[in-house]
């Protein structure tokens, strides 16, 4: 069972990749024949096709109708997907609110950089 | 007469405990120098703060007999309330916390890129951390690093991070994210958690929880600073630094290069510790042999 989970994410993965580098307005057989030129080892079209509609589902691709097969796009960049991945954590570790306020009003000045080198230097002072 | 002496006792120590010694502990700034046994004491001292809070009542009505039989009852369900309150914040802290984990990991698989010193077993890598354990690059121009504890763990750099490190520095915060993993600091964390949002929000401590935060990065930092030596693990911190971390990097730098804790507290900090623990079970062994 795990095994399964674990290579449908690896599938979900390079199937993204594809609509990443190749999109927008892939058919699956589009998604397929990239996968293919990039080396892969040959995967069964419905295989494709229910990994691109696990995708849609879960809103990370999104899919227009083209006559009778659906043509998928990334719903996000992969930055714009990375960003999402950064600012769930930030909430996850900060869940005192005020604490994550403060993270914005306190911008480190020059002083408090210089004053991290010297802290620094002690530390090698001692250690080095 | 024990048992209103053992009643009072637990009524007194739990305000103490839960009240009180958060505020103090979070301003003792010496148990930086001894992270490890600091987040023993402050496991202790919680751990027997809900002890003393949730046995006050049943101590009362076991000990003291009926005469004001409105008032134990009152004490009563105050007591059921507190300990559902606290299995509540228990299963609501843990489901979320699994589920964001959960969607987080599937998040960075999905766009991560495998850090290749994982996967090249034969060269001598100058991250020997990488080898066990995932670690994934996330395309991002703010400098971050940190791990996703569970049974499938991962640790993520952001791919500024990566470029602002060099060999042995990335060593180093390999080191500090396995640390974490290794000694499950999450867990740890977790319990304070649960405990915070099982009280009530004007009395809440959040100083507390920053303080073992603080603490369980400090932990995570000696373990690094035993692999690969405290100046490097300060390089990387400096290198990854970022307005908003700077204060807190600041303290990290200031224990990396503290004097080593003297004795006395290295060894007194679990004595104390173990009689906190063992205090509400000696007054309730007090108030039953009392009876």
């Amino acid at each position: 069972m795990r095994l399964r989970t674990n290579s449908l994410g690896d599938l979900e993965r390079v199937v993204m990749d594809t609509l990443w580098s190749h999109g927008p307005d892939l058919s699956v057989r589009d998604v397929m024949e990239h996968m293919h030129g990039s080396g892969k080892k040959e995967l069964a079209y419905t295989t494709v096709m229910t990994v691109l509609d696990r995708l849609a589902k879960k809103s990370i691709a999104q899919r227009t109708r083209d006559g009778r097969a659906w043509r998928y796009t990334a719903a996000a960049s992969r930055e714009e997907l990375a960003a999402t991945a950064l600012r769930s954590t930030l909430d996850n570790v900060q869940a005192d609110r005020r604490l994550a306020m403060m993270h914005f009003l306190d911008d480190a000045s020059p002083g408090e950089i210089d004053d991290l080198r010297a802290a620094l230097v002690e530390v090698e002072r001692r250690h080095g | 007469m024990a048992g209103a002496l053992v009643t009072a006792a637990l009524i007194v120590g739990a305000l103490l405990l839960t009240l009180v010694a958060p505020h103090a502990l979070a301003r003792w700034e010496r148990l930086r120098t001894v992270p490890a046994q600091g987040l023993f004491l402050w496991q202790s001292v919680s751990l027997a703060g809900v002890a003393f809070a949730l046995s006050a009542a049943p101590v009362a009505a076991a000990t003291l007999g009926t005469d004001y039989p409105r008032l134990l009852l009152a004490a009563l369900i105050l007591s059921g309330l507190m300990l559902a309150r606290l299995l509540w914040s228990g299963h609501t802290v843990g489901t979320e916390l699994r589920r964001m984990r959960a969607e987080h990991r599937a998040l960075v698989d999905l766009v991560g890129e495998r850090l290749p010193l994982a996967e090249d077993g034969d060269a001598p890598s100058p991250a020997p951390a990488a080898r066990h354990g995932k670690v994934s690059v996330l395309p991002q121009a703010d400098p971050t690093a940190y791990c996703l504890p569970g049974r499938r763990d991962r640790i993520v750099l952001s791919r500024a991070a990566l470029d602002r490190l060099g060999d042995e520095e990335l060593g180093a915060v390999l080191a500090h994210e396995h640390a974490h993993l290794r000694q499950r600091h999450d867990l740890v964390l977790e319990l304070f958690q649960v405990l915070h949002e099982a009280v009530p929000e004007p009395v809440r401590a959040g100083s507390a929880l920053a303080e073992v935060r603080l603490l369980g990065e400090l932990l995570a930092d000696r373990g690094a600073a035993r692999r690969v030596g405290a100046a490097t693990v300060g390089r990387a911190l400096v290198a990854l630094v970022t307005p908003g971390s700077a204060r807190q990097v600041r303290r990290r730098l200031a224990a990396l290069a503290a004097d080593p804790a003297p004795a006395w507290l290295r060894h007194g900090l679990p004595v104390l510790s173990s009689a906190v623990l063992a205090l509400p079970v000696v007054l309730l062994a007090l108030a039953l042999w009392g009876s």
